[in-house]
């Protein structure tokens, strides 16, 4: 239907001709990730948030201040990223007004990205391109473009739905959504984006609400825009870790993993395993851990009896971030939940 | 004897103006419309500048920052459908303006559309031999622009309604603030046309 009448609010993803004129896209993945409906349908049902492409502006020449230049409470929510070998704090408070910082780490192109409406934070690296915001929603989740070939990548779903790399799959490595305190504490070397962003903005002023203290659009049950599916078995709001690979998809009450400590769970013939990290208040996912004897001794994980770091568990490790319920079931209506 | 000849239609629309014309210059010669016209046009704006977030209400210092860029910058799309980059942030000590030249300039646009139907709806309430005109209907005018002011950020607004959107959901807020605007340029017209500038004059003159 792409390129036929559309309706007033309806978005105009572009089409999937190849284009010779464009320049280097993102570095792609040679692997493939879930994709639970037909591609089409991602731009098709793609609704126009009333905002112009880079009507949201990413922040492109990113500055940052040391710990001790900032007075940021404790519980107020970053997103760290340790990479390289470098440590970086993004706060929420500054990526709501931008959604995607444009960056580098150790010398690496990196672009990292926030939705405030699906309350997921996931890192891309970005090559030679910059990515922007389109201004456009699917399943209310942002739709970001890269600046050299105007491909549309669905932030969640990491994979083109629009533009000449329809179906590539995005470079994705994990951003962890946590407060600043602990991220502080656990890396005191660390430095943390900076409000000199070129642009101007009340840093101090959430447009959705507030998560300290939690309030508003990241409280209340609403869903404001038209998502593929919704599913009840938690409220829309409550935090899952999630994580998909080729062909399944699994989603962990984050409160329930705090409770439990780790947790194992089945989608597509693949095992998951799911253990907390009490330091950052975050969760690592596995696949395949094997025919291991997984558990939890209340403080730590353990593996055939034995005491293990959450860093250490065997199996692979699939990348994994934290979104909002309805989000999650939205893009993934079959996936494994494990809840309370 | 043949029958006067209708005017032109080019002609009756130039009167139809010049009457509506004649009737705004009187009522701003007028203490009462005038002094509604002037505090309606600034609520307004106040109140869309607040809608769209470039204004806030808090404890600041007294200063000014500017962008580097600001002549390239200020036309710049903003966050919101018809909105612009700011170049300023101007604290006030009371409240806090991102100062944008061309959201200005639109809010003002608008308040003045505003304020002056508020103040030919004071003149319908004072002057009802020169009118034959509700009261409300100035002040109904009014309704769809200070939606369309609130039409700052779609996500923002339909967040306040709470309501789930969808494409024609979308597309209609998209269409609030022409439409606003259009309805009070419209409401403006039917009531200056209503009014006749004579039996005003004619009060001044006794008055």
């Amino acid at each position: 239907m792409a390129g036929c009448l559309r309706r007033p609010g309806q978005a105009n993803p572009p089409s999937a001709e190849a284009d010779d004129g464009v320049g280097p896209p993102p570095p792609l993945a040679d692997w493939s990730r879930l994709v639970p409906s037909d591609l089409e349908r991602y731009g098709d049902r793609s609704l126009s948030g009333g905002v112009s492409q880079d009507g949201i502006p990413s922040i492109d020449e990113p500055t940052f201040w040391s710990l001790a230049e900032v007075n940021y409470e404790d519980a107020d929510p970053v997103f760290g990223l340790l990479r390289n070998g470098v440590a970086k704090a993004y706060p929420q408070r500054v990526l709501v007004h931008h959604e995607i910082v444009n960056d580098e780490i150790g010398g690496e192109p990196v672009s990292v990205t926030y939705c405030p409406l699906t309350g997921t934070a996931q890192g891309f690296r970005r090559g030679e391109t910059e990515f922007g915001v389109t201004g456009s929603l699917v399943n209310s989740n942002l739709i970001m473009y890269d600046r050299e070939t105007e491909s549309w990548w669905p932030q969640m779903l990491a994979t083109a739905v629009g533009g000449p790399h329809t179906g590539n799959v995005l470079q994705e490595f994990e951003v962890t959504w946590t407060t600043f305190g602990r991220w502080a504490e656990a890396h005191p070397d660390s430095t943390v984006l900076s409000i000199d962003t070129g642009y101007l903005r009340d840093y101090d002023d959430d447009p959705y609400g507030s998560y300290n203290p939690l309030r508003e659009y990241y409280r209340n049950d609403r869903i404001v825009f038209e998502v593929f599916n919704e599913d009840d078995r938690l409220h829309p709001k409550a935090v899952v870790i999630g994580a998909r690979t080729a062909d399944a998809a699994v989603a962990v009450e984050k409160d329930r993993l705090r409770e439990a400590g780790l947790l194992t769970t089945s989608s597509g013939g693949t095992t998951f395993a799911v253990v907390h990290e009490p330091t950052l208040d975050t969760a690592i996912v596995y696949r395949d851990p094997g025919d291991h004897a997984l558990g939890h001794d209340g403080d730590r994980p353990t593996v055939d009896g034995e005491s293990r770091d959450p860093g250490d568990l065997p199996g692979e490790r699939v990348v994994s971030f934290d979104a909002m319920w309805f989000a999650w079931a939205a893009y993934y209506p079959d996936t494994a939940l494990e809840r309370a | 004897m043949s029958a006067p000849t209708p005017p032109r239609p080019v002609a009756r629309v130039a009167a139809g103006l010049a009457h509506r014309f004649r009737v705004l210059s009187l009522v701003v010669r007028r203490r009462r419309p005038i002094g509604v016209l002037l505090i309606g046009t600034v609520g307004y704006l106040l109140a869309f500048l607040y809608a769209l977030g470039d204004l806030s209400i808090e404890d600041t210092g007294r200063d000014v920052v500017t962008v580097a860029d600001p002549w390239s910058r200020m036309f710049e799309p903003g966050s919101g459908p018809y909105t612009h980059e700011p170049i300023a942030l101007v604290e006030l000590e009371v409240a806090e303006l991102l100062f944008s030249p061309l959201n200005v300039l639109l809010g003002l646009g608008l308040a003045i559309l505003v304020g002056a139907n508020l103040a030919l709806t004071v003149l319908a309430i004072t002057q009802p031999r020169s009118c034959g005109i509700g009261a409300s209907t100035g002040l109904l005018a009014a309704v769809p622009a200070l939606l369309g002011g609130t039409a700052c950020c779609a996500p923002v607004l339909l967040l306040v309604l709470g309501i789930q959107a969808g494409s024609l959901t979308l597309g209609l807020v998209g269409w609030l603030l022409p439409i606003g605007a259009a309805l009070l340029v419209a409401t403006l017209a039917y009531l200056a046309g209503k009014i006749d500038p004579r039996v005003l004059a004619r009060a001044d003159e006794a008055g």
